[in-house]
């Protein structure tokens, strides 16, 4: 799979098609993964792919905007490529997908998914890409326990939730490298930092901490495309994947809208129904 | 002697319909309580979750929305962006450990002093039952 990932990127530097390919190459450590960005035929001998390529390499497509790139998209790297497509942040024709298909779960495994044998794998195949580099196979199709972790926090009394919550994010640290390691967090301005109004305090309380992750959350509702690099990021472990998967079943369920999956229908917030009864007003 | 639990609301009104519905309530000499702090938006859709969720914080027990009704926005389709936008935010809210009954979205137009007055009404009373917020963060933070 490598060799021929390998070939490619080779191929399609060489003959000038991009300017450089978004890989991924071993760490410093030894152990895990990190992106590598290829700009020489020569740098692609680098590239590796196995199951601890984690990086939503989507995450920089926006940062090489105007120069034509190739990315190695794994299928939920393919959504996040999906997202900034419709969100018009890139141009297409600017974005050669060398999407591979992932037969496990490539992603972090979240402490919660280790418990339930991953809820939401049925995405093997990227839905979007110029080449497809291993076998196509069977999508699984989504388990019905899909948004089970999101019904164990729902099954709380709302107090048990505030106290839930709360506790966790107490801990966060607010070092934002959940915002940093996500495709969809592309604010040239974030609002926590925005001085003026000063929306978010720059002390580390937990009030502060809930605004920070519970908007940051809503600013991602159903757009998520449930990378969770958020959560691998996140030095403190908050299990942030659980704000998204709430929001991405909403969006679901009310709107019919799974972010990613492909790049024309119009966001749910960015469009409207005059006559939809959603149980407010 | 205890004293009395006064909820504190925040309403994010109108402009063009709501606030003026606020406007008819008060020019036609109705009561409604005095809990509710009025804030003055362009339109419905102006009023971004990131406020709401900031009101919640510094203390707020109830947060109510008022804007025009489907179909009268004055930017024609403002309340409909809103519609979708707090429809996803009511159950989130719930989800973080904010109660459903402390987040109300109405419509209400420059007409309806009289339901004006009946929503504040009965918000008050709704959260006035809930009681102040447990909000032991934010709270004893605050300065």
């Amino acid at each position: 799979m490598i060799e021929e990932i390998q070939a490619k990127a080779r191929e399609l530097l060489e003959d000038g098609t991009v300017s450089c390919v978004i890989g991924y190459e071993r760490a410093s450590s030894g152990v895990g993964a990190r992106p590598c960005f290829a700009y020489e035929p020569s740098d692609v001998d680098k590239f590796i792919f196995d199951n601890t390529c984690h990086n939503d390499l989507a995450t920089y497509l926006r940062g090489l905007k105007g120069k034509k790139t190739a990315i190695v998209a794994k299928p939920y790297d393919s959504r996040a490529v999906n997202l900034l497509l419709n969100e018009k942040q890139i141009e297409r024709q600017d974005v050669y997908i060398i999407g591979v298909v992932c037969v496990d779960d490539y992603r972090h495994k979240t402490k919660h998914a280790r418990e339930n044998a991953s809820p939401d794998v049925e995405l093997a195949i990227p839905v979007i890409y110029d080449v497809l580099i291993g076998e196509a196979v069977e999508r699984k199709s989504r388990s019905e326990q899909a948004f089970s972790d999101v019904a164990e926090i729902e099954a709380k009394s709302t107090a048990e939730r505030q106290e839930f919550w709360e506790e966790q994010f107490s801990r966060c640290i607010r070092c934002y490298a959940c915002r940093q390691a996500c495709p969809g967090c592309y604010c040239t301005e974030c609002f926590v930092e925005q001085l003026d109004p000063l929306w978010t305090g720059i002390r580390i309380a937990p009030s502060e901490n809930q605004l920070w992750n519970v908007i940051r959350a809503f600013h991602l509702a159903g757009r998520c495309i449930g990378c969770n690099e958020c959560e691998r990021v996140c030095p403190m472990n908050i299990p942030l994947s659980l704000l998204n998967r709430k929001l991405e079943q909403q969006a679901l369920e009310m709107f019919d809208f799974r972010a990613g999956m492909d790049a024309e229908t119009a966001p749910h917030f960015a469009t409207f129904k005059k006559d939809e009864h959603l149980g407010i007003g | 002697m205890a004293v009395e639990f006064e909820p504190k609301i925040v309403g994010f009104l109108c402009n063009w319909c709501s606030y003026a519905g606020a406007d008819m309530a008060g020019t036609s000499r109705l009561c409604y309580p005095s809990n509710i702090r009025i804030i003055r938006v362009p339109c419905s859709g102006r009023v971004d979750p990131l406020i709401i969720i900031k009101s919640f914080q510094r203390g707020a027990d109830g947060v109510l929305i008022a804007g025009c009704h489907p179909g009268d926005c004055h930017y024609t389709e403002g309340n409909y962006y809103a519609r979708r936008r707090f429809a996803m935010l009511a159950p989130f809210l719930e989800y973080t450990g904010i109660e459903r009954e402390r987040f109300r979205v109405e419509w209400v137009s420059a007409a309806e002093g009289k339901r004006f007055s009946n929503v504040v009404t009965s918000f008050t009373d709704q959260i006035a039952k809930l009681g102040p917020r447990q909000a032991r963060i934010g709270k004893e933070e605050l300065v």
